[in-house]
């Protein structure tokens, strides 16, 4: 049957559109996916359940007990939850606008689903809207996830009727549209007019930008005693101040917002009012993209697939690449080596094939802009926080505050790091993937390269997390014994999350998959994270609550050897064990892998 | 039925393919040989729309690929060497997705199924999912989809990567047969007795230009030598590296 016109055909065909076939495949794929689960062991599949459930049931604690108390504040609590709902939001419109740009790329450049696609009589139009859908869902999905708890304690606390939360569902799910649009616009036109390194760079650059933005925005501002005495209201204001951003109504963040709020105070007009701005405008720009955008799809994806590097246009980069050793004169001449060579093999301490491997990680890690961007991001947000309890210490005066707000940091610095294991150094045997034969079969073996992998991991975050903790004890202004303690504590759960997650990667690899994404959504991924998770808590209300400096108002900051030493004996044992364990099985499983 | 015409793509400063004309008629089997960085996918990604050509056309049963893609690429099947396939999908539901992409009715994607799954051994894999098939497998499963919709115009790259002699020589003989009835077929491969055996011509590529067309016998004489098809095919090869660097414009 050799197909007719495909216009005369679509008149006389009845079937299913390429748009609904497509969901149709993608609801198919999900629904599997789901069901393998079924295959994986039910005790981990209970322990994740459990973990999930658990981070519900304790955000939600934590948000109703801290907006319970924010509301209690004398004639002030609505002003200051209203703010507070509205800086949420505004965050989170900003957060989805960088997620789904950074997947509306991927998935749009980068994914082998749509260069399928595009030899398929599909028109580009619909493979766009396809994309766009399927983009916006991934870019979004957790970020409502992480919301609810915020949203059910909001609800509690202001006593509202049931069709409150329904209509929140729905107003996220508008929400969510306009990021979505933004993101997949400014893909489009990033890759029209960049390739991939500028466009890391562009990222990168936006992400500092925005760093430097909040540490500017966000500055402390001093306030004496007298002030709070005498002029709250005034403090309040100035406070207030920073955060008056969140309050221009032409931000979707800010119809969200009014709506939520308007709603829950049982003003239905005016909650209605700002939902159907919302709609609105997702239904104009969501069918503006999905009608129009087609054709600069294509003509970016053409692009990205057709360019050479944009440096190359500048004379100097181009000098620059042409002193890279070649073929002059038709002989093979070859670097001896860069800096990084050099410095790895300063003193002669590392084997050349361990340095040949340790070599190869940092070079992989350092060119994949995405790898360490995020990450970055994280910990330079967390930096900017440490370096402004500066300016706090004359409210952190009392024993017990400087106590609880040095695990408190501590305790954010280990949860950050897990985020990093998790997401980079997880999937890092894995992705491996198809090259693992060469490793694997190679004299060094895949038992020392698990280990390599440890250690490397291990020595670079700890350079990270040591550094913000002792930052930390810094700018809180402790004494040496606390700053030995924290400083030894959080080395400890360095090298604890890298063997939970070195070990863990190596008992659940994936080496079909090349996206460290998707290898970390997986089984073996979700249950690394937990497991981090499950042990940070352990480990800092361990430490907390039976460390010499514990939960005690009255403190005096008496050092108290026995207490501290025992404590410490079961945290290193707890580690010790949490981290030991996975390693161990990993490199099991790896002494036996058959290549 | 394939018309390339002055086809010229850059890649930033890189002139991958430089000024290709060609023409396939109807029903020939069209085989591209080249060396590594030669022009051939590049040309055949031009050919399928995947990408634009910097300046010429491309056209399709008469459609332009990048005027009218709808019309060509519902009249051409693409076969990359390696295929994308939904992995939580089996391969029934892979062919019948992609016959409905074809806007083929359930009638005649069961019609075409009955005739090509015993073909290339299909029937013991068709319900299971495709992410535990082999690679050879899975290489079936997409010829099988591709040639579901009988398209008028064929494109393979690397066929034979990953199959078994066997299931070598079927892909071979269905796409004899349907060469036979009158579908084009532009492949792409380094096999090059694959090419001698199967191709009624055969394009050699080199430096993003095509250096010789012909029959394989054409091939042969034009080069001087005998036997193998691979002989004349390095040694034109050569000739044109020798060339190349006679003029001042080897790499």
């Amino acid at each position: 049957m050799n197909a007719a016109a495909p216009d005369t055909v679509a008149l006389a065909f009845a079937g299913p559109t390429p748009f609904r076939l497509l969901v149709r495949i993608a609801a198919i794929s999900s629904w599997r996916r789901l069901l393998a689960l079924r295959e994986q062991s039910w005790f981990l599949l209970a322990v994740i359940g459990t973990f999930l459930a658990g981070y519900l049931a304790l955000a939600f604690m934590l948000f109703y007990a801290g907006l319970r108390f924010i509301s209690k504040f004398p004639g002030l609590g609505g002003l200051l939850v209203e703010r507070l709902l509205f800086v949420l939001f505004a965050f989170l419109f900003g957060l989805l606008l960088i997620s789904n740009l950074v997947i509306s790329y991927t998935n749009l450049f980068k994914n082998r689903e749509t260069t399928f696609l595009l030899s398929l009589p599909v028109p580009t139009q619909t493979i766009f809207q396809w994309k766009f859908v399927e983009s916006t869902l991934l870019a979004s999905w957790a970020f409502v996830f992480l919301i609810a708890p915020l949203l059910c304690a909001y609800g509690l606390v202001n006593h509202v009727a049931w069709h409150f939360y329904p209509l929140v569902l729905v107003l996220l799910a508008l929400f969510i549209v306009l990021p979505g649009v933004c993101g997949a616009w400014a893909s489009v036109t990033l890759a029209r007019f960049l390739d991939r390194k500028a466009f890391q760079i562009v990222l990168v650059t936006g992400l500092a930008a925005f760093i430097g933005l909040m540490l500017f925005q966000f500055r402390p501002q001093p306030v004496t005693d007298e002030d709070l005495d005498a002029r709250v209201l005034a403090v309040i204001d100035r406070l207030l101040e920073n955060t008056r951003f969140a309050n221009f109504p032409f931000l979707p963040s800010y119809w969200m917002s009014a709506s939520v709020q308007n709603w829950s105070e049982g003003a239905l007009g005016a909650a209605s009012f700002f939902a159907l701005v919302m709609l609105s405008h997702a239904l104009f720009f969501g069918q503006l993209v999905c009608q129009r955008l087609g054709d600069a799809f294509y003509e970016a994806a053409n692009r990205v697939s057709s360019r050479g590097s944009i440096f190359a246009r500048w004379g100097w980069f181009r000098a620059q690449s042409a002193r890279k050793p070649g073929l002059p004169g038709g002989e093979l001449s070859l670097p001896r080596g860069d800096w990084l060579d050099r410095l790895l093999g300063f003193g002669g301490v590392l084997a050349p094939d361990t340095r040949a491997l340790v070599a190869k990680d940092m070079r992989m890690f350092w060119r994949d802009t995405t790898q360490w961007a995020q990450t970055a991001m994280l910990f330079g947000l967390l930096g900017v926080y440490i370096i402004n309890l500066r300016h706090f210490t004359r409210q952190l005066d009392s024993p017990f505050w400087l106590s609880l707000v040095s695990f408190l940091n501590m305790g954010a610095c280990a949860l950050n790091l897990a985020t990093l294991t998790t997401r980079f150094v997880f999937p890092q045997f894995s992705l491996e993937g198809r090259r693992v034969w060469l490793v694997g079969l190679a004299p060094i073996g895949l038992v020392r390269v698990v280990w390599l992998k440890f250690w490397l991991a291990s020595v670079a975050t700890l350079a990270v997390t040591l550094g913000l903790v002792l930052l930390s004890c810094t700018m809180l202004g402790l004494d040496a014994v606390h700053t030995v303690f924290f400083g030894g504590s959080v080395t400890v759960m360095t090298f604890t999350l890298n063997a939970i997650a070195v070990g863990l990667g190596a008992l659940y690899p994936n080496f079909k998959e090349t996206n460290p994404n998707k290898i970390v959504s997986g089984f073996g991924g979700t249950f690394c994270l937990v497991l981090s998770f499950v042990y940070i808590l352990t480990a800092v209300v361990l430490l907390a609550v039976s460390s010499p400096w514990g939960w005690k108002p009255d403190m005096t900051g008496e050092f108290a050897p026995a207490k501290a030493v025992s404590t410490w004996v079961i945290f290193v044992l707890l580690s010790y064990l949490a981290g030991w364990l996975p390693l161990r099985l990993g490199l099991r499983k790896v002494a036996t892998t058959e290549l | 039925m394939i018309e390339l015409h002055q086809l010229v793509k850059h890649f930033g400063d890189v002139r991958a393919v430089d000024g290709i004309s060609l023409t396939v008629p109807r029903g020939e089997f069209f085989c591209v040989l080249g060396p590594n960085a030669a022009g051939k996918t590049t040309t055949i990604k031009m050919l399928v729309g995947l990408i634009k050509p910097t300046r010429g056309t491309a056209r399709v049963a008469g459609y332009d690929v990048q005027g009218q893609p709808l019309e060509a690429r519902s009249r051409l099947s693409y076969v990359p060497d390696f295929p994308f396939l939904y992995d939580k999908l089996t391969p029934w539901e892979f062919i019948r997705f992609t016959g409905q992409l074809f806007r083929m009715t359930d009638a005649d994607i069961r019609r075409g199924a009955d005739e090509l799954v015993p073909r290339f051994s299909l029937q013991e894999w068709l319900h299971k999912p495709i992410e535990g098939l082999s690679h050879g497998t899975r290489q079936r499963v997409a010829i099988t989809a591709a040639l579901l919709h009988s398209p008028e115009v064929f494109v393979i790259d690397e066929p034979m990567v990953g199959l078994d002699p066997h299931h070598a020589r079927i892909v071979k003989d269905v796409l004899k047969e349907r060469a036979l009835r009158g579908m084009t077929v532009f492949m792409s491969t380094h096999q090059i007795y694959v090419a001698d055996e199967m191709a009624d011509r055969v394009g050699i590529f080199h430096r993003g230009r095509i250096v010789a067309v012909g029959t394989p016998e054409e091939l042969r004489r034009r080069a001087g030598t005998d036997g193998a098809l691979e002989k004349a095919f390095l040694a034109i090869t050569e000739e044109e590296v020798k060339a190349d660097s006679a003029n001042g414009t080897a790499p």
